[in-house]
């Protein structure tokens, strides 16, 4: 569902992702890991279509469409979602004025049948539950004076009422204490699924204790420069990122097309 | 028309507004006032381009002869009713057919106010009154439901008409008080509305401005706090051809409270001025202005905001806020705080703002679906939704919010603009 290949990005005109290869089918979780400044967020940014985040080289396609000429709500309406590591406050909006218009956009461009009001108010108070959020956060404004932890918890509750066919995590997992990072974790596992694709990018290896991949990548140097399956990222727990960066930096310079 | 015209213009407006004042036809009850507005008329001088209260405004629409005409129009049957009790001024006349009022109100045809009228358009409208209504709330007088005051302008070709409602709350009275404005075509609505209120008196005011675009409005609100009175006001406000919009209020008495209110907004290319100021005269008196404006397209939207406190006006805690939101680059919005304090001891804070949409805040809507216009909308509307969660009175609120989701709407073309 997810076809990266090859691909080059710059934010703000400086180069970042430098030929990324991944592939993402149906029913898979990948982890992409990787220190600080790797391109982790890049990807997920890019990906979903942000300003500012520019594919300058190869392609990066999603259910066969390139996402390079989608505007971000058109890849929302083909069922791919963003969970932002620092969701945005928007004051005067509630948080239920903004599912609603969420999801009447997606599900119509999904041809979904629509959800009346009270459906709507129904499954959002049941998506907050399944997150341990209080109900009453859906008529405060989005993500305005939540905590940290609430505002993590918020973009799982979208992600669960949108039911998106490929799930990007965007370093959901910082700034959570371990009882919030458990119910985030069984909310992101109660939508694996064979007809869905999550990616989960994060710095650290915990969160994988929770949510167990099918494929780790290691991202450096804005490629990702070594895959394998969950035991990776054991590997990665133990020895630091630094055993592959060194073999990493020392290649740097040839043109080395790892994937 | 010629540029020779445009520069004659302050001569010719006077020129006009004189000789229509000494043509008038009033109710008797209304020559004292009319007297007396025609004298310091004559020595008033219309705002030419130089004009430091008129910098942001051009009068070059009225070029058209606005002032040459008194708008003869008839208003449409199907007028909005927000309360069971309303007054409907067609033109300025008192359609009486749509009388009612609540039991602790009269009704008189007259006006008295000169006081703090100052502006020439304000003059003029005191010189030139044809008809006028005085509500009287009698003292200790609960008014349970709203009165709707209903001005109507309607007219084909550019014409002008003057309206002109005074309120006095007696002592120990309250009011709700609604004053829409509406209006199509070249019609010029020269409006006045005076309030005064005494000791223990509570007035909830709310100004609804949605006329067409294609008409004009020049208009002055005033409050006298004559007592220990609380004041707390309301004015939603879209922009037309020309708007401007004076509010001018005396804290006379100690104690009393005044609390303004106020959305506008001015999209595709109207045009709304706002000039407020707050005249603290005595000590110990508090007011508190918030105001939102949006402008979007070629819209221009103006706010000067004064408070001036007077000596000897100790204890005065005075604020104004003034935040603006600009849709897109071809809009404009000009605002200015201006504080003149004669004296140490009071508490004074304004801040003004003029920003943009949040790209980051677009992006979070557009990334859940939401188109972006529609991500546009909803945060246009997030930055005034505060005011209009406040409203105290449902009715307004249920008219307010279609208006503002139309006048915050998608313009046609808005995408080839952005794009």
């Amino acid at each position: 569902m997810l076809e990266i290949r090859d691909l080059h990005a710059s934010v703000a005109g400086q180069p970042i992702l430098k030929g990324l290869n991944l592939t993402v089918k149906p029913g898979e979780v990948h982890a992409i890991m990787g220190p600080n400044g790797s391109g982790k967020s890049t990807l997920a940014n890019v990906l979903a279509g942000r300003d500012n985040y520019e594919i300058t080289g190869g392609e990066a396609l999603f259910e066969g469409k390139s996402l390079a000429e989608l505007e971000p709500e058109e890849r929302a309406q083909l069922g791919l979602f963003l969970a932002f590591q620092y969701p945005v406050e928007i004051p005067g909006v509630s948080n239920m004025e903004f599912l609603k218009a969420a999801l009447e956009a997606t599900r119509a461009a999904q041809g979904k049948e629509e959800w009346d009001s009270v459906t709507l108010l129904r499954k959002a108070r049941e998506a907050c539950k399944q997150v341990d959020l209080d109900p009453q956060f859906l008529k405060r404004g989005v993500n305005e004076g939540f905590s940290g932890g609430e505002k993590k918890r918020n973009e799982i509750m979208q992600m669960l009422l949108m039911e998106p066919k490929l799930a990007l995590l965007d370093e959901t997992d910082s700034g959570l204490d371990i009882d919030a990072l458990q119910t985030v974790a069984k909310g992101v596992n109660s939508l694996r699924g064979p007809e869905r694709g999550i990616v989960l990018v994060t710095h650290y290896q915990r969160l994988l204790d929770y949510i167990v991949p099918d494929h780790v990548h290691v991202l450096s140097g804005g490629r990702i420069i070594k895959s394998g399956g969950k035991e990776l990222a054991l590997e990665l727990e133990q020895h630091g990122y630094g055993w592959l960066t060194d073999d990493q930096n020392g290649g740097n310079d040839k043109e080395d097309r790892t994937a | 028309m010629s540029g020779d015209n445009a520069l004659n213009l302050p001569e010719d407006l006077k020129t006009r507004a004189l000789e229509n004042a000494r043509q008038a036809t009033p109710v008797e009850a209304l020559a004292p006032l009319r007297q007396e507005a025609l004298a310091a008329l004559e020595g008033a001088a219309f705002p030419g381009r130089k004009t430091e209260a008129w910098k942001y405004t051009s009068l070059y629409a009225l070029t058209d002869g606005h002032l040459a005409a008194r708008a003869e129009g008839a208003a449409p049957e199907d007028l909005p009713r927000l309360s069971d009790y309303r007054l409907v001024l067609v033109n300025g006349r008192l359609d009486e057919r749509h009388t009612t009022l609540p039991e602790g109100v009269s009704l008189g045809r007259r006006a008295s106010r000169l006081e703090g009228l100052t502006t020439p358009f304000a003059l003029y409208n005191g010189a030139a009154l044809e008809d006028a209504v005085t509500l009287d709330v009698a003292a200790n007088t609960d008014v349970s439901a709203p009165i709707q005051v209903l001005h109507v302008s309607a007219g084909d070709a550019p014409s002008h008409c003057n309206t002109r409602l005074e309120v006095n709350l007696a002592a120990g009275s309250r009011l709700t008080l609604i004053e829409q404005y509406l209006g199509a075509g070249p019609v010029l609505t020269n409006a006045v509305t005076a309030i005064q209120a005494a000791d223990n008196a509570r007035l909830t005011h709310y100004r609804l401005q949605a006329d067409a675009g294609d008409s004009l409005h020049i208009g002055t609100l005033l409050f006298q706090q004559t007592g220990v009175s609380r004041i707390d006001s309301y004015q939603l406000m879209a922009g037309n051809r020309l708007r401007r919009n004076d509010v001018r209020a005396f804290l006379d008495k100690s104690g009393a409270e005044l609390n303004m209110h106020g959305i506008f907004v001015a999209r595709d290319r109207s045009h709304i001025d706002n000039q407020l100021c707050v005249e603290h005269r005595v000590p110990e008196c508090t007011s508190n202005q918030v105001y939102r404006g949006l402008a979007g397209e070629k819209g221009r939207a103006v706010l000067n905001g004064r408070i001036h406190i007077h000596p000897g006006a100790k204890g005065t805690l005075a604020e104004l806020s003034n935040k603006n939101l600009l849709l897109n680059p071809g809009a404009e919005i000009d605002t200015k705080p201006e504080l003149e304090i004669y004296n140490d001891d009071v508490k004074c804070a304004h801040g003004a703002t003029v920003g943009q949409l949040d790209a980051l805040q677009q992006f979070y809507l557009q990334s859940r679906g939401i188109p972006l216009a529609e991500a546009k909308r909803m945060l246009s509307l997030g930055f005034v939704n505060e005011l209009i969660m406040s409203l105290p009175d449902q009715t307004v609120a249920d008219w307010a919010q279609p208006w503002l989701a139309a006048e915050l709407g998608q313009r046609p073309g808005a995408d080839e603009e952005a794009a």
